[in-house]
């Protein structure tokens, strides 16, 4: 959709309003919506809500001039937490033991499962599948879900039985 | 080559394509954000020569793109198309793309990440699109050192794309459980169990015409396979309530007449702005599931949203066109079409 101010950028602020009973809507896009002062509505982004998933208001406090900063893009954690972007792929190992907590409430594990590059990729990533196989079986029997229990044994000794290296 | 969303796909009536998209990062560099205009051209020119080089790779059939040398009705077109996001055309310096020329596949460069690869395809086909993304991320990773971390997996500027890097979703068109006013509680549902409902354009942004993106939100301790299969039987219990409600709209007759109504404007009208033309469009595309238009092809239908924006009758037209033009060109492109 487009701004309706405007009519050249695409609209991003989306504003309902009721005067007299009479509902209106805009539509306004970032910069009509800035000359408009309705600047108040746009800053609720996932920077907002990553900062304040440091509960301590850690993203608030200013950068102290010893804070560590990351040594491939100069970045300190607290610049980090307030815009909730990373500057670079080495600020994750470098802040790694203050970013986990958050990770974890964001995605609610902290272990990647998934694809792994390279020429080792695929068996390593076979073997991380098994061995998600194995944790989602031992909660299964747990819970005494014995059905999905029987499933996953059966898929793990698929896995396990297509490479003889493994086991 | 005809556009890849010119094609019908499996369980179309509910589902009208899906999207998979990797974010990949090249490691020993900071991400786009805090890279100069050289180290952008750096980056775009690392992965287009590791993509043009490929012999796995039809390159033939590939167009690199400069953003900065198109103007901005052009790359909203694509926005329209959804090849690209809208902030990769609205700050086009620096950035670059490569695009199948089916439209089908597209891959642009210093966005948020330096690589964000898609693959779309038409109906609910997950693992065709899934296959596709996995195959050129490989072709990548052939040439590519890419920031990976073993405890976090793909590292992304934002730590909400961390793990695999995947979103995978699919745009469905829900006007029946929209009517019955069953949308809201359907977004607060599967946002419970990790994924989201979002409108037409992603983040942020409305459904047009009932069209809403269902994709997965947790991209970090789950596989990419894992994650498809949720989202593929969230969907198909999602697109049942649709055809169920379709099916029971209280009265036949009004939603017939609905439908004939919206395609008679849509035939005849002189002036159609962009709004009008998704809602009518929509109760078109439900009239064509449900055989109650049955000379119009839903690849019709599918082709008309694709192409109907502002910025796509704009670019056809080679120049800027005043809303009422603009308004006027719309409705006589889709009565020629239709």
């Amino acid at each position: 959709m487009l701004c309706k101010n405007c009519g050249k950028n695409i609209a991003t602020t989306h504003i309902k309003h009721t005067i007299g009973g009479k509902t209106e809507e805009l539509h306004l896009c970032a910069n009509c919506a800035a000359e408009l002062g309705i600047t108040a509505f746009q800053s609720f982004d996932i920077s907002d809500l990553w900062g304040s998933l440091f509960g301590d208001n850690t993203a608030k406090v200013q950068a102290r001039t010893n804070e560590a900063r990351c040594e491939g893009c100069n970045l300190t954690f607290s610049e980090i937490a307030k815009s909730g972007k990373a500057g670079c792929p080495q600020c994750y190992a470098r802040f790694y033991d203050k970013l986990l907590p958050s990770l974890q409430r964001i995605h609610g594990k902290s272990q990647h499962v998934g694809k792994i590059p390279g020429p080792a990729g695929e068996k390593a990533m076979k073997a991380n599948h098994i061995k998600s196989l194995k944790e989602e079986l031992a909660a299964a029997v747990k819970d005494q879900n014995f059905e999905r229990a029987a499933e996953l044994r059966d898929e793990i000794n698929t896995l396990e039985k297509g490479d003889p290296s493994n086991e | 080559m005809s556009k890849w969303y010119i094609n019908a796909g499996p369980d179309n009536d509910v589902a009208i394509s899906v999207r998979i998209r990797l974010a990949r990062n090249i490691a020993g560099f900071p991400f786009p954000i805090r890279l100069d205009i050289a180290q952008k051209r750096r980056i775009n020119e690392l992965v287009r020569d590791a993509v043009i080089n490929d012999k796995d790779m039809n390159t033939d059939n590939y167009r690199y793109i400069e953003m900065d040398q198109l103007t901005t009705a052009e790359a909203y077109a694509m926005v329209e198309r959804h090849i690209i996001s809208p902030d990769f055309a609205e700050n086009r310096e620096g950035r670059a793309l490569l695009l199948l020329n089916d439209e089908s596949v597209s891959i642009m460069l210093n966005e948020e990440d330096h690589i964000r690869l898609q693959v779309m395809t038409p109906g609910l086909s997950l693992h065709e699109a899934y296959e596709m993304a996995d195959k050129i991320d490989g072709i990548l990773d052939k040439k590519i050192q890419c920031a990976f971390d073993e405890k976090l997996g793909y590292l992304t500027q934002c730590p909400t794309n961390l793990g695999t890097g995947m979103r995978a979703s699919i745009m469905l068109h829900l006007p029946a459980l929209e009517a019955c006013g069953a949308v809201n509680q359907l977004s607060t549902t599967v946002s419970k169990i990790g994924l989201t409902l979002r409108g037409t354009f992603g983040e942020g942004s409305q459904a047009k015409g009932a069209m809403y993106q269902l994709s997965n939100q947790v991209t970090l301790g789950i596989s990419e396979q894992a994650a498809i299969e949720n989202l593929k039987s969230i969907t198909e219990q999602v697109m049942e309530k649709e055809r169920n409600a379709r099916q029971s709209f209280l009265l036949r007759e009004v939603l017939e007449d609905k439908v004939w109504r919206a395609y008679g404007v849509l035939k005849n009208a002189r002036l159609l702005s962009g709004e009008e033309f998704m809602d009518l469009i929509s109760a078109v595309r439900l009239g064509v599931c449900l055989s109650i238009l049955n000379h119009i092809k839903l690849e019709t239908v599918n082709e008309l949203i694709a192409t109907a924006g502002a910025a796509n009758l704009q670019t056809r037209a080679g120049e800027t066109l005043e809303p009422t033009v603009r308004d006027r060109q719309r409705a006589e492109y889709i009565r020629e079409k239709l």
